[in-house]
């Protein structure tokens, strides 16, 4: 527990600032919602306006701007994607912070098994997530409530404020195994920005291809906030996909990290 | 009874060599000296030993199970410093050794103030304001506060000054008194020639020679200096068992091991002004060592 206690103490600051700042973007851009939901109808127009494979990519083909939850995907789709880059970089960072700070003399030679500390790390970066989320989700459910002038979809809502989870769960154990697979990492961030941003072009452009295979490739693709408006629930296929890469991540973490070489300094 | 047994220990990363067929073994309650230039796999061994690396063929074992299988049960009664020291940067020293403490049972908390007291130490400076020479004192503290049975020092006492180097050896030899067998790896000799008994010597990733100290120094080299009127004819001195030959002006010195008749026999007859016959340092032994191949 004391190596949990330790990260958890070691992302602090850095957990703060993205929760106030997932949250906070969030916030500021539905407070624009009251003032242009009576143009809601012309925006609409002017999407519809637009050639098809432009309004596909932007995800309002079948766009019907007539309740909260419909504009509340857009900004989602953002937080989606930041949130992201942040998992990634926990992901990214737990382990390979040891070697890059050259702290792994001193945490690997104390009696405990690599599994145990790799464990401990994964876990500590599962509780910042979950915080995160929780923190997200308070924050938009509060907004949404009193935005929104009437009832609105409750599932719906979780639906989508979920997908944070999920997705940041995802990029968490792939940037795990990111650091494991490779032998020394000197910067996180434009790994995990590069990485996020490649899964989130492939979706982009599969929102205007509508390829099958290429759907399976991107993890922004299992939670198309758009879909979900439409089937009221995940992707069963999605689902089990994700779970399975997930845990194959996880797997090679362990696997890789039992085997590997600390770099002397 | 052996602590440390290595056996055919062989690293390689990648295609470059680390350490080739390494064997020794260090018994129990001994200071063991291990020494080498730069690069010529002390670290290697160490790190192998500790299981932060593994090995690519051959097997170590300490307290007599292997360091890699056992390693987590086993680290619990080593202390390591390392050559350099790094620690999570915000902490303050206080709480990276609390962090350290953690992971050991039964740890004697006043262990902390008290080491601490010996280095001179401030517990309450943050990591990241502290000069190497003091990072260092933290892991001097660090390495022994949960008072290891094996204590694995690694080029210990780089930034060190003389005065807490010697507060240092004080407490290895303490911790050693008590009981605690010492591995000490150095390029330093004097420092080694200070503590250790036995020696081992590295190079290029074999072990060139095991040796007890003394044996080395008294036994078997002695360092000779002599001072001529007139001209020296070094071929004069050239005879088995006599190495680093160095000529300045009309000053001879070598060292020499075998019959010292030998060599009086040579300078019979000669005009001398001066000559001294020493114990010589580890150093000179240990050149010597190293040019053998060269």
């Amino acid at each position: 527990m004391n190596i949990l206690k330790q990260e958890l103490r070691m992302g602090r600051k850095s957990l703060i600032i993205w929760c106030l700042s997932l949250a906070g973007i969030l916030v500021l851009f539905m407070l624009i919602y009251p003032s242009i939901s009576s143009q809601l109808e012309d925006f609409q127009k002017v999407f519809k306006s637009f050639p098809l494979e432009f309004q596909r990519a932007l995800g309002v083909v079948d766009l019907k701007l007539d309740t909260i939850l419909s504009y509340y995907q857009f900004p989602f789709t953002y937080i989606l994607l930041a949130g992201a880059v942040q998992a990634m970089n926990m992901g990214v960072a737990v382990i390979s912070s040891e070697v890059r700070e050259k702290t792994g003399d001193f945490l690997f030679v104390k009696p405990v098994t690599r599994n145990r500390i790799i464990s401990m790390k994964i876990l500590a970066v599962l509780v910042q997530i979950l915080i995160t989320n929780a923190f997200v989700f308070v924050a938009a459910l509060i907004t949404v409530t009193i935005l929104s002038a009437e009832p609105y979809n409750v599932k719906l809502f979780v639906l989508i404020t979920s997908s944070l989870l999920f997705i940041q769960i995802f990029f968490a154990s792939l940037g795990l195994f990111v650091s494991a697979f490779l032998r020394r990492i000197r910067t996180v961030l434009p790994i995990s920005m590069g990485v996020v941003f490649i899964f989130y072009i492939i979706f982009l452009l599969n929102e205007t291809l509508k390829d099958e295979k290429l759907g399976l490739i991107s993890p922004f693709g299992y939670f198309d906030l758009s879909e979900l408006s439409k089937t009221m629930n995940y992707d069963s296929l999605y689902l089990l996909l994700w779970f399975v890469l997930v845990g194959l991540f996880i797997f090679l973490t362990f696997r890789l990290f039992a085997r590997k070489d600390l770099p002397s300094i | 009874m052996n602590v440390i047994e290595i056996n055919q220990l062989t690293k390689y990363y990648g295609k470059h060599r680390g350490i080739e067929n390494v064997n020794f073994s260090v018994e129990e309650g001994e200071i063991f000296g291990f020494i080498g230039p730069n690069g010529s796999g002390k670290s290697t061994t160490i790190r192998a030993l500790l299981s932060l690396i593994h090995p690519t063929s051959g097997t170590a074992t300490i307290f007599g199970k292997d360091c890699i299988k056992y390693g987590s049960e086993l680290r619990r009664n080593i202390g390591y410093l390392p050559s350099e020291v790094f620690y999570y940067d915000h902490m303050k020293v206080i709480e990276v050794l609390k962090y350290s403490a953690s992971f050991y049972d039964d740890v004697d908390y006043t262990r902390i103030q008290t080491l601490a007291d010996v280095m001179d130490l401030d517990l309450n400076k943050r990591i990241d304001d502290l000069s190497y020479g003091n990072k260092k004192k933290v892991g001097i503290v660090q390495g022994l506060l949960h008072e290891p049975k094996l204590i694995i020092l690694d080029e210990p006492t780089g930034g060190l000054d003389p005065l807490i180097q010697q507060k240092f050896f004080d407490l290895i030899r303490t911790e050693n008194k008590k009981g605690a067998t010492v591995l000490f790896s150095s390029h330093i000799l004097s420092e080694v020639q200070k503590l250790c008994g036995r020696v081992a010597i590295i190079k290029d990733g074999t072990i060139v020679k095991i040796e007890n100290i003394r044996n080395m120094q008294k036994h078997n080299y002695k360092k000779f200096t002599l001072e001529y009127r007139g001209v020296i004819d070094v071929h004069h001195f050239n005879l088995d068992g006599i190495t680093n030959l160095t000529l300045n002006e009309n000053t001879l010195h070598f060292l020499f091991k075998g019959d010292i008749n030998r060599i009086v026999e040579r300078l019979q007859g000669q005009a001398l002004l001066n000559m001294l016959v020493e114990e010589p340092n580890l150093e000179e032994i240990f050149m010597h060592y190293y040019q053998k191949e060269d």
